[in-house]
């Protein structure tokens, strides 16, 4: 197969499982990441004593260095320091996990802090729980300032898949490479690949418009 | 178990990834700049081919990962007969990139200026060129200071992909030195550190950069 030229239809499967490795650990990482998110988010919220302001601060580091020196560290630092195997793959959802969480923390945090502190004054006042409040007047206000933020995140997120290449992932991008190296066809193979993450990227938006659609509907019911 | 003693005999070999990935820096974030700037007016002009075509380079650099766009361009040039080495495939690629993120943040700058103030000018017979250059692009600009400065920021964590490319800049670096010491955890957590300092101190600079632009703001 080395020093082959031209295309096989076997590219077409190569495409296609890379579509699926770079569209399953965008997955399996965005919802990790948010659940984590939410979590670090709801323990700033709550002023949890230490954790909230330790999680904070790594989340800092999270955000502000690139993403492809994370992944080293989780590929490369993490099995040297405890002597463990880790897989690509294993490699890449931790990373793109933690990586997720430090921003969709932010996202929490803001979306929650956006709703009218007399809402939470009032729920107070007439005795309602802490984990009534959150369900009932936190979770749906915040969750409708939060999707379209959720979403930009998101397809900011799928580019960012592209990164896992590099440590050794068949993603969608690694796929690219490999065709590239072996027909020597940049100007047709990067434009597919290019033009895969554009249409998965608009496709998340679409899906995004709509869920903003549903999620903000109370807002029209109630007049406001 | 963390000894970050080995990295100390490295650190000549880091200095120069990091000189590296000042020069990469610098020279895109003004290329990306001038770029933004220049696909930010063509989306404000009056002329419809201009606002499509600038609509569609912002749109289709915001959509697609660096990363493709970078190894695209590194081995896509010399198959049109450009030739030239990684340092400059990566200056240009990261200017054409970020610049579609920067002309998106001069663009709203752009919008934000006071309607009244443009209607002023013109009453006074200023020439269009006159009005965009006294007048929309320094109130423009100073607004998008702080959103800008993160663009940038950005890109800078942006230059790390470059080593992808062959490229000796600090991520390179601390590749060849992450292999050479057997040290690949402290080697990682010292560069993350590292960046995450260079960005901390970047955006205090922007912000008080920001302040300071937008003194007279304050008052009013």
């Amino acid at each position: 197969m080395y020093g082959e030229q031209g295309f096989t239809a076997y590219d077409f499967v190569l495409w296609a499982e890379g579509l699926g490795v770079s569209v399953g650990i965008f997955l399996a990482s965005s919802v990790f990441g948010l659940a984590i998110g939410i979590l670090i988010g709801l323990t700033r919220y709550y002023k949890v004593p230490v954790l909230g302001k330790l999680l904070m601060m790594i989340s800092e580091f999270l955000k502000n260095s690139p993403v492809l020196v994370q992944l080293f560290l989780v590929y490369f630092g993490i099995p040297a320091l405890l002597e463990i195997d880790i897989t690509p793959i294993q490699a890449a959802i931790i990373t793109l996990t933690g990586n997720t969480a430090a921003f969709g923390a932010v996202i929490v945090i803001s979306s929650v802090e956006a709703i009218d502190t007399k809402q939470l004054e009032a729920a107070r006042s007439f005795a309602m729980d802490e984990w009534l409040i959150l369900k009932k007047i936190i979770y749906p206000q915040s969750v409708a300032i939060a999707i379209p933020l959720v979403v930009g995140l998101a397809i900011n997120q799928l580019q960012v898949t592209s990164l896992i290449s590099v440590i050794g992932v068949v993603d969608l991008t690694r796929v690219g490479d490999i065709v590239n190296q072996r027909t020597f066809e940049p100007f047709i193979v990067w434009p597919i690949i290019g033009g895969t993450y554009f249409i998965l990227a608009k496709l998340l938006g679409l899906l995004g418009a709509r869920l903003e659609k549903k999620f903000s509907a109370y807002r029209y019911q109630a007049g406001i | 178990m963390l000894d970050l003693s080995s990295m100390s005999e490295h650190m000549p070999a880091f200095i120069d990834g990091f000189i590296i990935t000042a020069e990469v820096s610098i020279i895109s974030i003004l290329g990306s700049f001038l770029i933004g700037l220049v696909f930010a007016l063509m989306r404000v002009s009056d002329n419809h081919i201009f606002r499509t075509i600038s609509y569609w380079y912002v749109d289709l650099f915001r959509n697609i990962p660096f990363i493709v766009l970078i190894f695209f361009a590194y081995y896509g040039l010399p198959e049109v007969g450009v030739y030239i080495d990684a340092f400059w495939t990566g200056c240009l690629t990261l200017s054409v990139a970020v610049g579609a993120y920067a002309a998106e943040t001069i663009r709203a700058g752009i919008l934000n200026v006071d309607k009244g103030i443009i209607e002023a000018a013109k009453s006074f017979g200023f020439s269009k060129l006159k009005i965009y250059r006294k007048i929309i692009l320094p109130i423009a600009l100073t607004t998008s200071v702080r959103p800008l400065g993160s663009v940038f920021i950005n890109l800078i964590l942006t230059t790390s992909i470059l080593s992808a490319i062959t490229l000796g800049e600090l991520t390179g670096a601390s590749k060849i030195i992450a292999s050479t010491t057997f040290r690949p955890f402290e080697v990682y957590v010292f560069l993350v550190f590292f960046y995450g300092i260079l960005t901390f101190a970047l955006s205090g600079v922007i912000a008080i950069w920001h302040r300071h632009l937008n003194k007279y703001n304050e008052a009013n």
